[in-house]
């Protein structure tokens, strides 16, 4: 792309000067978008270190007039209350979500990842045909799996496993891996592959030694990505894992929502504290991020 | 270039048995855990299932016992749509869809506009542009639980104390009021996920057409309807399309928010699937009803792959 000189890179808007005016519309609009992402967010670390009763006062104060780890204490089991059954599966809940992603990301990224490289890469039968199937996995709704995965894992036993779970979650999954790997090594220059070749190397090695160690942030992308969907993944941990201490974190919260008598803020404990990991997990590789997904989307 | 020594030998393979290699691994798990599923899914939504009853057929290999039960034909089908909560389910999933499409596009390009525009701060936010799309929707719930509350929730709150509400506001009594609430949450949700893909179509426009329709006398929504927007074309036919088949997969909101109720009115189909199925343990209607929806979602990948695949990328 020619950009001439010291000339800033254009984003559009006007390349003079921006009046008063425009500049105090552009703010605005700017703080109602930063209020809108990040407000919701910022009141459920509110409620989440609030007293119930001050979230009950009317008028309800700008300012929170108490701030407490109490909810966070009965979450994390240090104080005995009314619901601790169901707070004491919350620590347990997160070890099994861990788990499951952790190893649900290692499978995607080793199997989804060669597999992305071939499709970048090579022409072979069927290309065309199983790239469709790919893409109508990816669009497949993982509920209408689920009662053919409730009755295999019971014939397996596999229900109420971890096991079944990271088999479950690699369903819609593995689609995406491979979809935004193949969207990523199309971004590697093909050259790379060609000089390692012409230098005697053979395809698995111009792969594994030369190719993938330049693939960091591709690889980076589908992990992290992978991660967060079963970090977050609600149903299919609903359905299949319902004997006590088999579960993952969703259903944990969502049942704590459902739990009489609790106070919100409580509730509101438990929320901040497992969607934290996940969100710090995006904004760390936010970039890797964006620009894996926007390329494996864009390419289709 | 100096390559360091590999454990294999260097065997000789054509280009396409290498890449088949490759490709095995992922080609076989997905079968594994999809086709397969998918396929007996298929089964299931022809047959009299009963998860009581171990007897009958059955598949028997490497141990283990998939039951086959008894086929039925079209009757699960028929039953299905022969029940008007069916069809209610049906139009008002297509009102969902259609309403979530419309504010996920208009909002996701409103924000994109903003942002592409030149601010101090501008990486910060566009950090702050993955938070809502990083939470479990279970959270998403929770938190908007949090603000609409009839009770305890922000907005009622607020609004009261700055004197712009007198009573408070029950989102979630009237049915319509509930559906509408959930289409505006999921499109917190999810708008944010369009604004990254039409900030990537909006920097790949080159600088030279704006710079050209300013001296044609452009002003700014000129410059935004025919640069920007046309040169937008295939990315918002990509988030239609995107948007489309997550409105009619949405789920989990339902289930932390308002279970299908009032009295039905925010069951859509894949809630009205997910209940039959596991709720009542139906599992024969149950995957009918799924399977309505998977048809659907083949329809629509059809469609997406014939206008965005075969037209940007025609030897794929």
């Amino acid at each position: 792309m020619a950009t001439v000189g010291a000339r800033p890179r254009y984003r559009g808007g006007s390349y003079k000067a921006r009046s008063v005016k425009s500049r105090a519309l552009l703010y605005g609009l700017v703080a109602v978008v930063a209020l809108w992402l990040i407000g919701p967010f910022i009141w459920l670390l509110i409620t989440s270190v609030s007293y119930q009763r001050n979230l009950l006062a009317r008028p309800l104060p700008f300012v929170p007039p108490e701030v407490t780890l109490e909810n966070y204490r009965m979450i994390l089991g240090l104080v005995r209350f009314h619901a601790e059954g169901q707070a004491a599966k919350i620590l347990p809940s997160m070890l099994n979500t861990l788990i499951v992603a952790s190893v649900v990301t290692i499978v995607n990224l080793v199997v989804g990842t060669t597999a992305g490289y071939a499709y970048a890469r090579f022409r072979f039968p069927l290309k065309t045909f199983s790239l469709f199937a790919l893409l109508f996995t990816r669009m497949l709704p993982t509920i209408v799996l689920i009662p053919a995965f409730f009755v295999m894992f019971r014939a397996l036993g596999l229900q109420n496993t971890l096991a079944g779970l990271v088999v479950a979650y690699c369903s819609f999954t593995l689609p995406f891996t491979v979809w935004i790997m193949k969207a990523y090594f199309e971004t590697v220059p093909a050259d790379l592959d060609k000089s390692a070749l012409v230098d005697g190397c053979n395809r698995l090695q111009a792969y594994w030694r030369v190719v993938l160690p330049v693939s960091g942030p591709g690889l980076v992308a589908g992990g992290a990505f992978t991660f967060m969907l079963c970090w977050n993944e609600f149903v299919v941990a609903q359905v299949l894992n319902t004997k006590p201490g088999t579960t993952t974190l969703p259903p944990v919260i969502a049942a704590m929502n459902g739990q009489v008598n609790v106070d919100y803020s409580v509730i509101a404990a438990s929320g901040f504290l497992g969607a934290l990991p996940a969100v710090l997990l995006v904004l760390i590789f936010q970039k890797y991020m964006v620009q894996g997904l926007t390329a494996g989307s864009v390419k289709g | 270039m100096a390559v360091p020594r590999f454990g294999l030998r260097a065997v000789r393979l054509s280009e396409a048995s290498f890449a088949r290699l490759l490709v095995a691994p992922a080609i076989l798990a997905i079968v594994a855990v999809v086709a397969i599923p998918l396929a007996y899914s298929l089964w299931l939504s022809f047959t009299d299932v009963n998860l009581l009853r171990g007897g009958g057929a059955a598949i028997e290999m490497f141990g283990m016992r998939l039951p086959l039960y008894r086929w039925v034909g079209l009757k699960n089908y028929l039953q299905v749509f022969s029940d008007p909560l069916y069809w209610d389910s049906l139009w008002r999933t297509l009102y969902f869809v259609g309403a979530f499409v419309i504010e996920a596009t208009l909002v996701g390009l409103g924000v994109a506009l903003v942002l592409n525009e030149r601010f101090p701060g501008r990486p910060l936010m566009r950090s702050l542009l993955l938070v809502p799309w990083s939470l479990s929707r279970i959270v998403v719930g929770l938190l908007w639980i949090g603000i609409l509350d009839f009770e305890f929730g922000a907005f009622n709150g607020y609004m009261q104390r700055l004197g712009l509400l007198t009573g408070s506001v029950a989102f979630f009594k009237d049915g319509f009021s509930a559906l509408n609430v959930l289409v505006s949450v999921y499109m917190w949700n999810q708008a944010p996920f369009a604004t990254l893909l039409f900030l990537a179509g909006m920097q790949s426009i080159s600088e030279d057409l704006y710079a050209a329709a300013e001296v044609d006398g452009a002003g700014y929504w000129q410059r935004f309807r025919y640069v920007t927007l046309s040169a937008l074309r295939p990315i918002l036919f990509l988030v239609l399309v995107l948007c489309t088949v997550n409105g009619f997969l949405m789920l989990d909101l339902i289930y932390i928010l308002t279970m299908g109720g009032p009295a039905n009115e925010t069951t859509t189909i894949s809630w009205l699937g997910f209940q039959t199925s596991f709720a009542f343990f139906k599992f024969g209607p149950g995957t009918a009803i799924l399977y309505t929806l998977t048809g659907l979602c083949l329809l629509l990948t059809f469609i997406y792959h014939r206008l965005i695949l075969a037209r940007f990328e025609p030897e794929a």
